[in-house]
């Protein structure tokens, strides 16, 4: 087949001649020559991706392209559906940056070098699942790290914050890499050989605690980069500060790949593993799944709001990833099958509306320039089709029919619920648990996306700029109107994936488990079937919900209507001060999980001078802060920090002691090389 | 030239070369110091030109003959001057015999000739395996090449007065210097032509800080300068 090398050269040429546009073209041509070039990127990887996921396998080594090594390449059906995934975000997002960058200024993501840029990271995102070697991987996994870096810096004139978000991803990004680099390099020492290919023969030779070194390395790596807790501190911070469709592409596509790496190192390099590798994924997973949907409950500002709720997502997918690894570990490959297929399902789903709610994040952002939830409110009527999209995508997120989110969800809990026919301790204990942990996050999930909506798109406004906003341009609302096409697609007709998801499944050496098919969903194990069909649950819904409404209203005609003003207590109209604001609506979770999130209150009150009685001012400020960041980050920054100071005495001044610094270091190196000869 | 008589006299040149490392710690006396560099300086000169005209390569002699002119012509000559300009004004105050002699080395004589036996030894060692690769007469000589290295780096830390140190750094330029003729049987002219004016730009360089040194300080005892930390 020469679709997917076609594709992929064509997308790699794009991408060149897009950050060659966005380096050369003055700013009226360059976003939007950029943006089509960058969709055109997409497009590539989403054919690209297409065909491996309809069958088509592409394999090809380029010995000169990477120093020693050489760039080794492959595509399967796995690669595919990442690939396939990042394509149709970057194309959506890309049309979508058109709009959102042009009439923006020629600074932020109109700016040169972030035009220049952008075709790169689209690139690389399409890329990453087609290495198959460990040096080209990892070439193109810091390619793509530090171009997010540098657009995720693109607005830093305007806001102090974003450097200092920049600081925090660049850390924590290359610390992964660290991770990554330690764990493939022990792993192709001992497989002797550096190629995915090598390394899947040589896994069985490896010894079996290094085989967990391996794992639990590369794990740590690729779960900081999917933004699980307790290593999603970058996450909260990058996204909000990080130009909206840059937010879209790194919370949709970045994202996916750190589950990527881990599916494909977990079960196809490293072969499976022995069950305790997945219980501590499930353990990550769980907590992830809760306290970061407990965050985003409390975020008031809408983009961190997301950003936790992606943390939450991922959670679930690596609940998912564990379960399927834990059944395969105890023989039982049906099972696991599926668990991984419902995993990968929702790394779909999840791509799909979260693109579209950080699009119109963004769009909400562009008319107002607010974040703050609490200042918001009353924007549908101004923004109705944002408004409407936004709806689509938290119906999505919440997993509630007839939202796309739901339908990977209930294959996940299927999985984990027949899994209690695995035998074993360990397994009895963490399966039910974790089926309250996915209940209790789907619940706070639904209270998150309701204040979101409700809070801010209904109601009054609450700030002059909410009050001023207007509809997003055309161009933006196309794109983000795509993407719903794709939510309502994957909600109501999944089976459209399903073969594309089995052979994904298969590549990693699982049977196909044909959980999703024409005919809806489909649980077929050895003695329990059941089966669910989306198109059926929403043309119910919809009924019921017709029913609800116009029933009332034949019934009801003969009333006649009063358009009165509302009852108000004497109290006079009711002001936008008295609506819900995402604090308050927050305020009653918050009591419920006190003892998790540990808020911070502080009120100060000053009196006037000459009465102790009589108040001049009363300051309130309350926090919800991060308090895994608290107890985990900070020690470790601060015993950084005094290591630093204490290692500024070796730097007394004089000459010599530095002279004598190098000489020491080159003796210690001979003696060693002398020795060890 | 026959064998035998190559081999001795590079083994001579060699030895020369790595004698005169030596007793730059053992001398206190900068002048000396400086003639004794220029006796290393004629000494590699000595062993480029025999490489040369072993292999009969008569670019390889013209190298040998512009390192001669260089090492132990010009830069002693700067060197000299350096000093006759630090020791001149400062003889009405008596101070020129401080000035002029490395009275207190941070490791003293005895000290620094047993750490130079040590570096040598170290020298040979490390050098083992290369020597193994291909024994010829020149290869088997290359640790004096690294042990001049390994010399002049301790003179660069032990040392307190300025033009002790750029004696020391032009010891472990000389030192490379060798290695590389020992290891590759010549390096091309250009490279050499290029390092040989590193070295000539560095030492004017450094003439000009020794001398701004004893106009601002009244001495060249770089151990007087401690502001460089963080």
């Amino acid at each position: 087949m020469s679709l997917i090398p076609a594709a992929l050269a064509t997308a790699t040429a794009l991408a060149g001649a897009g950050a060659l546009a966005g380096c050369a073209l003055p700013y009226r041509q360059r976003v939007p020559v950029v943006g089509v070039l960058t969709a055109g990127v997409g497009a590539g990887g989403c054919t690209a991706g297409a065909a491996a996921l309809s069958g088509s396998r592409w394999s090809a080594a380029f010995p000169g392209l990477l120093p020693l090594a050489g760039a080794h390449v492959a595509v399967d059906a796995l690669a595919g559906l990442f690939m396939a995934v990042a394509g149709a975000v970057v194309v959506a997002v890309a049309v979508y940056g058109i709009g959102y960058a042009a009439g923006h200024g020629a600074h932020g993501l109109g700016s040169h070098s972030a035009q220049a840029v952008l075709p790169l990271f689209a690139l690389t995102l399409v890329l990453v699942p087609v290495a198959a070697s460990v040096s080209t991987f990892l070439a193109l996994w810091e390619v793509m790290a530090l171009a997010s870096l540098l657009l995720v810096l693109a607005e830093h004139r305007e806001r102090v914050s974003v450097r200092q978000a920049g600081i925090w991803y660049a850390v924590m990004t290359h610390l992964g890499l660290v991770l990554l680099l330690a764990g493939f390099a022990l792993f192709a020492a001992q497989t002797g050989g550096e190629t995915f290919a090598a390394l899947r023969a040589g896994a069985h030779t490896v010894s079996p605690a290094v085989r967990g070194l391996v794992f639990v390395l590369v794990m740590l790596a690729f779960a900081s980069k999917a933004g699980a807790v307790p290593l999603h501190a970058w996450l909260p911070r990058a996204h909000p500060e990080a130009p909206s469709p840059v937010s879209a592409l790194m919370s949709a596509a970045m994202v996916n790949l750190g589950i990527y790496g881990l599916v494909r190192t977990g079960f196809d390099l490293l072969g499976g593993g022995p069950a305790w590798w997945w219980l501590g994924l499930i353990a990550v997973g769980g907590a992830s799944a809760v306290y970061g949907i407990l965050q985003a409950a409390m975020a008031s500002d809408l983009k961190r709001l997301l950003a936790y709720s992606t943390s939450e997502n991922i959670g679930l997918v690596l609940i998912g990833v564990g379960a399927s690894g834990l059944f395969a570990a105890y023989g039982n490959r049906p099972l696991a099958a599926l668990a991984l297929a419902a995993a990968l399902l929702h790394v779909v789903n999840h791509a799909a509306f979260k693109a579209l709610l950080f699009c119109a994040a963004g769009a909400v952002l562009r008319a107002t320039g607010l974040r703050d939830l609490d200042r918001m409110g009353g924007l549908r009527a101004p923004m109705p089709v944002t408004a409407g999209l936004f709806a689509l995508g938290a119906l999505g997120a919440v997993a509630l029919p007839p939202g796309n989110g739901f339908v990977s969800e209930w294959l996940l809990l299927q999985s984990l619920i027949h899994g209690l026919a695995v035998p074993g301790v360990a397994v009895a204990v963490v399966l039910p648990l974790s089926v309250a942990l996915i209940a209790l996050s789907a619940g706070i999930a639904a209270a998150v996306f309701v204040k979101a909506l409700g809070v801010g798109f209904f109601a009054r406004p609450r700030s002059t700029q909410a009050a001023a906003a207007k509809e997003a341009p055309r161009l933006m609302l196309a794109a983000m109107a795509l993407l719903g096409a794709g939510c309502a697609a994957l909600a109501l007709v999944p089976g459209l994936l399903g073969d594309g998801l089995d052979r994904a499944v298969d590549a990693v050496g699982l049977p196909g488990s044909g959980a999703v098919s024409d005919g809806g969903l489909k649980v077929r194990l050895t003695d329990v079937s059941a089966t669910l069909s989306p198109l059926w649950v929403a043309a119910a819904l919809t009924t019921a919900l017709a029913l609800a409404v116009g029933l009332p209203r034949l019934y009801g005609r003969r009333r006649r209507r009063v358009n009165a003003r509302l009852w108000d207590c004497g109290g006079g109209a009711p002001t936008p001060r008295m609506a819900y604001t995402a604090t308050s609506f927050a305020e009653p979770l918050q009591r419920v999980f006190d003892d998790v999130l540990a808020p911070e209150q502080d009120v100060d009150v000053t009196p006037v001078r000459e009465s102790a009685y009589l108040v001049e001012r009363v300051r309130f400020q309350h926090r919800v802060p991060d308090r895994i960041e608290h107890r985990l980050y900070e020690p470790v920054l601060r015993s950084l920090a005094g290591a630093g100071q204490a290692a500024r005495r070796l730097a007394g001044g004089s000459v010599h002691l530095y002279l004598g610094y190098g000489f020491a270091g080159l003796v210690v190196l001979l003696l060693i090389l002398a020795v060890g000869w | 030239m026959n064998g035998g008589l190559y081999t001795q006299l590079l083994d001579l040149a060699c030895g020369l070369f790595l004698l005169a490392a030596v007793l730059v710690l053992w001398v206190r006396e900068l002048a000396v110091i400086v003639r004794i560099f220029a006796l290393q300086g004629i000494a590699l000169a000595a062993l480029a030109v025999l490489l040369g005209a072993h292999e009969q390569r008569w670019d390889l002699i013209g190298v040998g003959i512009g390192i001669g002119l260089l090492r132990a012509g010009v830069l002693p000559y700067l060197m000299r001057r350096a000093l006759a300009a630090i020791t001149a004004d400062r003889q009405r105050y008596g101070t020129a015999v401080a000035e002029s002699r490395e009275t207190q080395p941070l490791v003293n004589v005895a000290a620094s000739l047993l750490t130079a036996a040590l570096l040598t030894l170290l020298a040979y060692a490390v050098a083992r395996p290369l020597t193994e690769l291909n024994p010829t007469p020149a290869t088997r000589a290359l640790p004096v090449g690294l042990a001049v290295v390994l010399i002049g780096f301790f003179v660069l830390v032990t040392r307190r007065r300025a033009l002790a140190q750029v004696v020391g750094f032009l010891l472990l330029d000389n030192g490379i210097t060798a290695t590389a003729f020992l290891a590759t049987s010549g390096v091309p002219l250009i490279v050499e032509l290029g390092v040989s004016f590193d070295v000539l730009l560095a030492v004017l360089v450094l003439q000009i800080l020794t001398t701004r040194m004893r106009e601002a300080f009244g001495t060249t005892d770089i151990d007087d300068l401690r502001e460089l930390h963080d």
